[in-house]
């Protein structure tokens, strides 16, 4: 089929996709976000300690993805709504994430605006629900 | 390292012709244009860039399927993938083991089949650039990435939307001379800036297409060079970096490292600085990274990329014209193929022959290429400079 993840291999990452589970260097004291091997900071630190992020960020980047461009896993979605937006987000802990936006402002998102994460339903496959986190408006 | 033989088939929709086929093209083509002739036994390897070989039919070992084809079952020959730059990392391969003194004919090339695929199929398969694991859960696509990127940089430089369909306006109207090239027909700047959404604010006229196409070159050491033609191209500098693959774990996203890693290495090896190059070929997938490159490689000021075009600096004519041939955007993009591919045309520009019907760089002498794998997980730069 191509580049899709598996359902042992979404469920490896449970941690992150459900609770934004984090590791923090015992070198340097920073958040690696998806985890690494090594500190993607300091370089030298492969000893973690895990954390749970707030979830809390700020908009850095953001696109819409048009409905005939998306993945066929999502296409069903765009179709429905046309086009979703993904935003790229620096979480307030450093490390930065991508994921879909949800109850966008009706301008559209924009660099610079607060966002929380949510936990929500991202798609179907193999018939699996995938949960995972979204990023709304912070109110 | 010099380059002494290139052939590329025409990029763009082949239904009648398979991976082997599109490679024996190539390859009979670069035969041809050994001005002094080839022994092809005197071939002693192969690097071949390929992503997928037409979606994965032939998992493993595509390079020695190809080489058998055009009777040549002994040859080592290996696929080298690094996505979109799977083509510049096999020429770097050749070039390196050919700089070792291991060996002193070898062949580096590329091939890729993606319009046997159906379109769902195609996106699928496209998703495997960047890091899929959290990219593509997010629902993004690869043009998605390019597009957070865009936009970035449209946020920090005032860049507009009608200055990234400069970009396509441009290649496009450079690929009408070209005959290799998938889209030979110019764009108006009304068009290229309201053609169909695709991930804001990149349209269909941002994006690069997806093509059939092979391309292969000869490199062989200096010393040999001149027992192939009286005017070889000479590899004068080559440079290859890599960077984190997702772009959520990249401190900046207005900038390719990789690129910049990779083009530092080959102005330094060629002794030689931006402001020498006569022509560059380089690699814009999409209308924004057309832009990145500039920077990259040092072209001008960061954030002055757009100016750079604007003031048609880089068109045909210009001081500096990047993507003659028409680019990835409208020569068209055969994902392994293209590293090589551009090799072929500075092969042809520098040599003089670039000329049916004339693109011709009146008086090139070293010229750059510039390949990108993915997002910028990946990145090969290389100078050359004509010998005639």
């Amino acid at each position: 089929m191509g580049a899709h993840i598996s359902v042992p291999m979404y469920q490896r990452a449970v941690p992150q996709r459900y609770r934004l589970v984090g590791l923090r260097c015992r070198n340097c004291g920073r958040v690696n976000f998806p985890p690494k091997g090594v500190c993607r900071y300091c370089g030298v630190g492969a000893d973690f300690e895990e954390c749970r992020l707030s979830g809390r960020g700020t908009v850095h980047s953001w696109t819409l993805i048009a409905g005939a461009g998306a993945p066929p896993e999502f296409a069903a979605e765009a179709a429905c709504k046309g086009s979703y937006p993904v935003v790229l987000v620096e979480l307030d802990e450093g490390p930065r994430i991508i994921a879909q936006m949800v109850d966008p402002p009706e301008e559209g998102p924009r660099i610079g605006m607060r966002v929380e994460a949510v936990f929500r339903r991202i798609y179907e496959e193999e018939g699996v629900i995938r949960y995972g986190f979204k990023f709304r408006p912070m109110t | 390292m010099a380059i002494v033989g290139a052939g590329q088939t025409a990029f763009g929709d082949f239904p009648e012709k398979g991976v082997k086929e599109l490679f024996a093209e190539a390859y009979f083509e670069m035969l041809k244009s050994v001005d002094k002739g080839l022994d092809p036994a005197m071939i002693e390897a192969a690097y071949l860039g390929c992503l997928s070989a037409g979606g994965g039919f032939q998992l493993g070992q595509l390079a020695p399927l190809l080489l058998g084809y055009v009777g040549l079952p002994h040859v080592p020959a290996v696929r080298l993938e690094n996505a979109c730059a799977s083509g510049g990392f096999a020429l770097y391969a050749a070039v390196c083991a050919v700089a070792s003194g291991h060996f002193k004919v070898v062949l580096a090339g590329g091939v890729e089949k993606m319009r046997d695929l159906s379109g769902q199929k195609g996106r699928y398969w496209l998703g495997v650039s960047g890091d899929t694991e959290y990219e593509r859960l997010a629902g993004c696509t690869f043009a998605g990435i390019y597009a957070l990127m865009a936009n970035r940089y449209m946020f920090e430089y005032g860049l507009t939307r009608r200055q990234l369909s400069l970009v396509a306006v441009k290649n496009h109207r450079h690929a009408v001379a070209n005959p290799k090239a998938q889209f030979r027909r110019a764009v108006t700047l009304e068009e290229a800036m309201e053609g169909p959404m695709v991930a804001h604010p990149l349209n269909i006229w941002d994006c690069s297409p997806t093509s059939d196409g092979a391309a292969l070159v000869l490199i062989c050491s200096a010393e040999l060079a001149r027992e192939f033609t009286d005017r070889p191209v000479y590899v004068a500098g080559f440079g290859a970096a890599g960077d984190y693959l997702a772009l959520h774990d990249r401190a900046d996203i207005t900038k390719l490292r990789a690129a910049r890693k990779a083009a530092r290495a080959a102005y330094e090896r060629a002794g030689l600085g931006p402001g020498d190059i006569d022509l560059a070929e380089v690699h814009d997938c999409f209308t924004i990274a057309e832009l990145l490159a500039y920077e990259d490689l040092g072209f001008c000021e960061e954030g002055k990329a757009a100016r750079l075009l604007e003031e048609g600096h880089t068109s045909f004519g210009g001081r500096l014209p990047v993507n003659v041939s028409g680019g990835l955007k409208a020569k068209g993009h055969p994902l392994g193929a293209t590293g090589c591919g551009q090799a072929c045309e500075i092969f042809a520009q520098l040599r003089g022959q670039a000329v049916e019907p004339s693109r011709q760089v009146p008086g090139a002498e070293i010229a750059l290429s510039h390949n990108v794998g993915g997002s910028g997980g990946t990145a090969t730069v290389f100078i050359y400079r004509g010998g005639s």
